[in-house]
C-alpha cells in the first residue's frame, strides 16, 4: 500500500506523465517507420537519457518500447510492410482487412489488443519481478559468474541460422568488453595510449552503432514504401460485440507473450507467430484466418505487446537481457549506475515504481495517442528517405556526443556501425555481440574474484548450488540449440534430396 | 559459402591481431592468478577456433544448408557494400567538419551530404531543409536540453 501511494505521488511530483507520453509517441513513430525497430528507436533515445534523472531515463526507454510495438503494426496493416519484426504476423490478416476497406478497423483492433496485451504484461512484470529478484540476495561471486555464463549461453538460442556465427559474435563482444582498465589489477588493456579508452567502450556506443548506423548503411539508396494519402484512414476501436469476439485470441496472445518474454532470446516475433497459430487453432472461425480475420490481428498484437513488458522481468531480476530492446534498456540502467537485481528494488524503489507507473500511463495514453498520432505516422512514413536518413544520422551523432562531450565517441559509434554492417553482410547476429559487451565485465571480474577467494581452486564453483544450477541450465541451453540446429540442417538436407 | 570463407579469414585476422595486442598487456604486481591477459588470450584462441570451424564448414558443405529466410527478409533489398561505406564516409567527415567548423555548419553539411548521396536532386529546397534541420537540432540539444555540442575552431 505504501509503495502504491508512493507510485501515485510520483505522478504529481515528477515529470513522469510527460516523459511516459514522450517515450510512447517516440516509440510509435519509430515503430511505424519500416526498418526502425524498437531497439533502434530506444538506442536513438539513449544519449538523451544522460541529461535525465534515472527514473525518467528508464521510463522514457520502457515506454518507447511499448509504443514501438504498437507502431510496428501501422505499416504492417497499411502497406504490408511490418514496422518491426514482431509485427510480421500482423501483416497476414491486417493487410487483408485493409484490402477489404477495413484498414481503420484493423488498426483499432491492433490498438485495443495492444492495450490488453500491454496491461497483462505490466501486471506480470509487477507480480513476478521482485520475487524473482530476491533469489539474487543469496548470490556470491561464483553465482554472478555462473549467471553471466547463463546469460551468454542464451546466445545459443539467439544465433538463428548458425551457432558458430553466434559464438563468434559473442566473442567479439567479449573482446570489446576487455578494452579499458582491468577490473582486478588496474592495468590498461587495449587502450593504445588513449585516455579516452581507459574507461572502456560503453555498451551504449556499441548498441547505437550496431543497431542504428548499420541500419542506415544497409538501406542506403533503397527506395522506401509509401502510404496512399488520398484515402483518409481513421482508427476505429472495436465495438463491444467485437471486443467479446477478440477475447479468446487476446488471452492466448497474452499468455504466450508472457512465456516468450520470460524466455531469453524468444522475443516478440516468435510470440506473435505462435499466438497467431494458436488463435487459429482455438478460433470458432479458423477458416477466416488469412482472409482478413480480426482475431488474426488481435492475437499477435496482444502477444508482442505483452512481450514488451514481460521481457523486462529477467532483465530487472537478474540483469539478463533476452532481446535487443531489453539490452538497450540495460544500457540505460547502467548509464545511471543502476544494477539490476534485488538491490535495485531496495535502493532505487522510486525508479522501479516510476517504471511501473510510467508504463501504466503510457499504456492508457496509447489508446488516445494511437488514434491521434496516425496522421503524423502516415506523414512521416511518406517523407523522402534521403531526408529521414540525414536527420537520423544527425540525431545519432549529436546524441552520442552528449555522453562524454567528445568527438572520440562519435568515432567509436561509426566504427561500431562498420562492424555492424559487416556482421549483417556476413550473416552474424547482433544480440550475442551486445550480450558479450554487456556481460563481459560481470563474467570476468566475478570469475577472478572467485578464484582469489578459493586460492585458485576452480572447485569453488561446484560448492555453490546456485552457480551449479545456472551452469546446468546454461549447458542445457547450448545442447538444445545444437540439437535444434542439427535437426533443421537434417530436415533441409532431406528436403534437398527429395 | 564464399561469404563464410571470407568471414572466416577476417575473424582469423582479428583473432591474430587481438592475440598480439594481448601479449603486449603489461604485467602488474597486483595481478591475480588469471591476470589481465588471461581472458583476452582465451578469447583470441576461441575466436580462432570458431573462425576455423566456420571456414571448414564452408569448405566441406556441398550445398548451402541454411534455414530459409522469412518472407519479410526476402523482400528487403540491401545496399551494396560500396554504397553503404560511402554513407559511413559522410558520417566520418562530420568529425573533422565539427572540429573545424563547429556544430551547426557541420550538421548542415552532414544532412545536405546524406540527402544528396541518398538521391535528392541538388536544389535550394534541399539546402533549406538541411539548414532548418541543423537549426532544429541546435535548438533541441544546445538551447532546450543545455547539452554542449562541438564548438569548432572557426565558428
Amino acid at each position: 500500500m505504501e509503495d502504491f501511494l508512493l507510485a501515485v505521488s510520483l505522478l504529481f511530483t515528477t515529470p513522469l506523465i510527460a516523459v511516459a507520453i514522450a517515450g510512447l509517441v517516440w516509440g510509435i513513430l519509430g515503430g511505424a517507420l519500416p526498418g526502425i525497430s524498437p531497439s533502434i528507436s530506444m538506442a536513438l533515445l539513449l544519449p538523451f537519457t544522460y541529461t535525465l534523472d534515472p527514473m525518467s531515463a528508464i521510463v522514457l526507454l520502457a515506454t518507447a518500447y511499448i509504443g514501438a510495438e504498437y507502431g510496428g503494426s501501422i505499416p504492417a496493416i497499411l502497406i504490408r510492410t511490418p514496422g518491426t519484426n514482431a509485427a510480421a504476423a500482423t501483416v497476414i490478416d491486417g493487410y487483408e482487412m485493409r484490402r477489404q476497406g477495413k484498414g481503420g478497423e484493423a488498426l483499432g483492433i491492433s490498438l485495443w489488443s495492444g492495450f490488453i496485451g500491454s496491461m497483462f504484461g505490466l501486471a506480470m512484470l509487477v507480480l513476478l519481478t521482485e520475487p524473482l529478484s530476491q533469489l539474487a540476495l543469496a548470490f556470491r561471486p561464483t553465482s554472478y559468474f555462473a549467471l553471466g555464463v547463463l546469460g551468454l549461453s542464451v546466445i545459443a538460442s539467439l544465433s538463428g541460422k548458425s551457432l558458430l556465427k553466434g559464438a563468434a559474435a559473442a566473442i567479439l563482444g567479449l573482446m570489446v568488453a576487455t578494452i579499458g582498465t582491468d577490473p582486478i589489477s588496474g592495468v590498461g588493456r587495449f587502450t593504445f595510449g588513449s585516455p579516452d579508452l581507459l574507461e572502456g567502450v560503453a555498451p551504449i556506443f556499441v548498441m547505437v552503432g550496431l543497431f542504428a548506423v548499420s541500419e542506415l548503411m544497409t538501406h542506403s539508396g533503397i527506395a522506401a514504401h509509401a502510404i496512399d494519402q488520398k484515402e483518409t484512414i481513421r482508427v476505429r476501436l472495436p465495438s463491444l460485440a467485437m471486443m467479446n469476439r477478440l477475447k479468446r485470441s487476446q488471452i492466448i496472445g497474452s499468455i504466450i507473450g508472457t512465456f516468450e518474454g520470460l524466455m531469453p532470446g524468444a522475443g516478440g516475433s516468435i510470440a506473435s507467430f505462435l499466438s497467431y497459430n494458436e488463435a487459429k487453432r482455438w478460433s470458432k472461425h479458423p477458416e477466416e484466418f488469412g482472409k482478413g480475420s480480426p482475431e488474426g490481428v488481435a492475437a499477435p498484437e496482444a502477444s508482442n505487446n505483452t512481450v514488451a513488458s514481460t521481457a523486462l522481468i529477467p532483465l530487472l531480476s537478474f540483469g539478463i537481457p533476452g532481446s535487443n530492446s531489453a539490452a538497450v534498456l540495460l544500457g540505460g540502467l547502467l548509464i545511471h549506475g543502476l544494477l539490476p537485481g534485488p538491490r535495485l528494488f531496495e535502493e532505487n524503489t522510486e525508479v522501479i515504481l516510476g517504471l511501473y507507473m510510467g508504463s501504466f500511463v503510457a499504456i492508457v495514453a496509447m489508446l488516445v495517442a494511437g488514434i491521434l498520432i496516425l496522421p503524423l505516422c502516415v506523414w512521416l512514413v511518406n517523407r523522402p528517405r534521403p531526408y529521414l536518413s540525414g536527420f537520423i544520422f544527425a540525431l545519432v551523432l549529436s546524441g552520442v556526443y552528449t555522453v562524454h562531450v567528445t568527438l572520440f565517441d562519435v568515432g567509436i559509434v561509426l566504427v561500431a556501425g562498420l562492424f555492424g554492417y559487416a556482421m549483417r553482410f556476413f550473416g552474424f547476429p547482433f544480440l550475442p555481440a551486445v550480450l558479450g559487451v554487456v556481460l563481459g565485465e560481470l563474467v570476468e571480474s566475478n570469475y577472478r574474484r572467485s578464484l582469489v577467494l578459493s586460492g585458485g581452486d576452480n572447485a569453488i564453483f561446484l560448492e555453490d548450488p546456485i552457480a551449479v544450477g545456472f551452469l546446468i541450465v546454461a549447458v542445457l541451453f547450448v545442447v538444445l540449440a545444437l540439437v535444434g540446429e542439427w535437426r533443421s540442417a537434417a530436415r533441409l538436407r532431406k528436403g534437398v534430396k527429395a | 559459402m564464399k561469404k563464410d570463407l571470407i568471414a572466416s579469414a577476417l575473424l582469423l585476422a582479428v583473432a591474430a591481431a587481438y592475440y598480439v595486442a594481448t601479449v603486449r598487456i603489461p604485467v602488474s604486481t597486483l595481478a591475480d592468478e588469471v591476470g589481465p591477459h588471461g581472458l583476452p588470450k582465451v578469447l583470441a584462441i576461441a575466436l580462432a577456433v570458431v573462425a576455423v570451424g566456420l571456414g571448414v564448414r564452408a569448405l566441406i558443405a556441398k550445398r548451402p544448408v541454411t534455414v530459409p529466410e522469412t518472407a519479410a527478409n526476402d523482400d528487403d533489398p540491401e545496399a551494396t557494400p560500396l554504397r553503404a561505406l560511402g554513407l559511413l564516409g559522410i558520417g566520418a567527415l562530420y568529425m573533422p567538419a565539427a572540429w573545424i567548423l563547429g556544430y551547426v555548419p557541420a550538421l548542415i553539411l552532414l544532412i545536405l551530404g546524406i540527402a544528396l548521396y541518398e538521391g535528392m536532386r541538388p536544389s535550394w529546397r534541399v539546402v533549406g531543409i538541411a539548414i532548418g534541420g541543423a537549426t532544429l537540432f541546435w535548438l533541441l540539444f544546445v538551447v532546450l536540453l543545455g547539452v554542449p555540442q562541438p564548438a569548432g575552431l572557426l565558428f
